[in-house]
């Protein structure tokens, strides 16, 4: 969701992020929040179990796979969600309800899981 | 001589015609023509001492192949000498012209060596054996002398000579065995690993919308079958098979999809209500 307000005058980057935060912030819907929070707690995860796989070890490797895959396609899924219920793209999605899209978001997750569980082990 | 045994036994129980080589004599000649060397071989018994060639000597070698029972001279249709280098398992055949008459004289010119001579680098003697062969009459061969030669070059390496040998033995290597980290590294990543679930659940406390309807008769359902999904795939990896997951997973979606259509119809209504 791009900023609305950023003021022009302010040149050095820590305004700039600032005030990109401050509009995030204060134009940004609480559903929509709450939806960033998760894909930020799946980048948080997925990078943490990629550091472990890479610094020290892969081994179990298909637990690897399942959990940064996991992680990945969630953060697809819920990104997706994320756009298709943002008011803002109402236009874009008009064939694309909130609930239609949360059901596909459901669907989507099950069949995720049931890979992930396979390869879990 | 042993190998000529079954030849002779073979020969008396056929009663064939028999060949003889009479009055074989071999003469070494120097360079000049000045006979080196000259001696009659021996046929019953080989000589100890082998017949030596040195630089540009010639080797001349006369004998008559006669019938055993008439005596008379035979001009047998294969005559050949064969030097074989019991080493190096080389051999060289030179053919030897008989006249009708059944006398047969050899020259090894040293000067101008046959192409077909084993080579002899480290003068190895060469076992040099004669060999008759007709239609009319049985075979034969005889042992006459070891010969020494001056050395030689040594044979040239056969360009594929290398692919002629047993291959090493196969050694099977095995990737190590799977190791975990240590114990105090495995609890630090399990830690670091979980700090996700803090940072989402304390960001989730700030922002997360009040569940309005989450307990309504309409949207209930669709949450536990969602549960009941997840649980699903949960005892999945504990230990069920993946028919049973199938077979349980198909069932469980026909109400899933009746409690979701109810659930989000009724959500859709209660937003566009609200509109």
């Amino acid at each position: 969701m791009p900023p609305k307000a950023v003021h022009s005058s302010s040149a050095s980057p820590t305004d700039a992020f600032t005030s990109l935060w401050k509009a995030y912030n204060d134009n940004t819907s609480n559903r929509l929040k709450f939806i960033d929070v998760f894909l930020f707690f799946l980048m948080l995860s997925g990078i943490v179990q990629f550091a472990y796989c890479v610094l020290v070890t892969n081994f179990p490797y298909n637990a690897f796979l399942a959990g940064f895959s996991s992680t990945v396609g969630q953060f697809v899924l819920a990104a997706s969600l994320r756009s298709q219920v943002n008011p803002e793209n109402k236009d874009e999605f008009r064939e694309v309800s909130p609930e239609r899209a949360f059901a596909d978001f459901a669907l989507g997750s099950i069949v995720l899981h049931f890979f992930v569980y396979n390869f879990l082990g | 001589m042993l190998s000529l045994i079954p030849v002779f036994l073979l020969a008396l129980s056929a009663h064939a015609s028999l060949l003889a080589v009479q009055s074989p004599r071999y003469t070494v000649t120097g360079a000049k023509g000045s006979e080196v060397q000259a001696e009659p071989v021996s046929l019953a018994q080989k000589p100890s001492s082998p017949v030596a060639l040195h630089g540009k000597e010639t080797l001349k070698l006369t004998f008559q192949i006669v019938d055993k029972e008439t005596g008379k001279g035979v001009q047998p249709h294969q005559t050949f000498l064969r030097f074989y280098d019991e080493k190096t398992n080389e051999e060289g055949i030179q053919p030897v012209r008989v006249t009708p008459g059944g006398k047969a004289k050899f020259e090894l010119n040293l000067s101008k060596p046959p192409l077909s001579l084993p080579p002899t680098p480290d003068r190895d003697p060469l076992k040099v054996t004669l060999f008759i062969g007709s239609s009319v009459y049985d075979p034969l061969s005889v042992e006459l002398f070891d010969l020494i030669l001056p050395a030689s070059q040594p044979a040239p390496a056969h360009p594929q000579e290398l692919t002629f040998h047993p291959l090493p033995e196969i050694k099977h290597t095995f990737r190590p065995e799977n190791k975990q980290p240590p114990r105090l590294i495995s609890a630090v990543s399990v830690g670091i690993v979980f700090a996700p679930w803090v940072v989402l659940l304390g960001l989730w406390s700030q922002v997360a919308p009040r569940p309005s309807h989450l307990f309504s008769p309409s949207i209930l359902p669709f949450i536990l079958s969602l549960g009941a999904f997840e649980t699903l795939l949960f005892r999945y990896w504990i230990g069920l098979k993946l028919g049973q997951v199938l077979l349980y997973g198909a069932i469980l979606a026909i109400p899933t999809i009746f409690t979701g259509k109810q659930a989000l119809s009724s959500i859709a209504n209660h937003r566009l209500g609200r509109k």
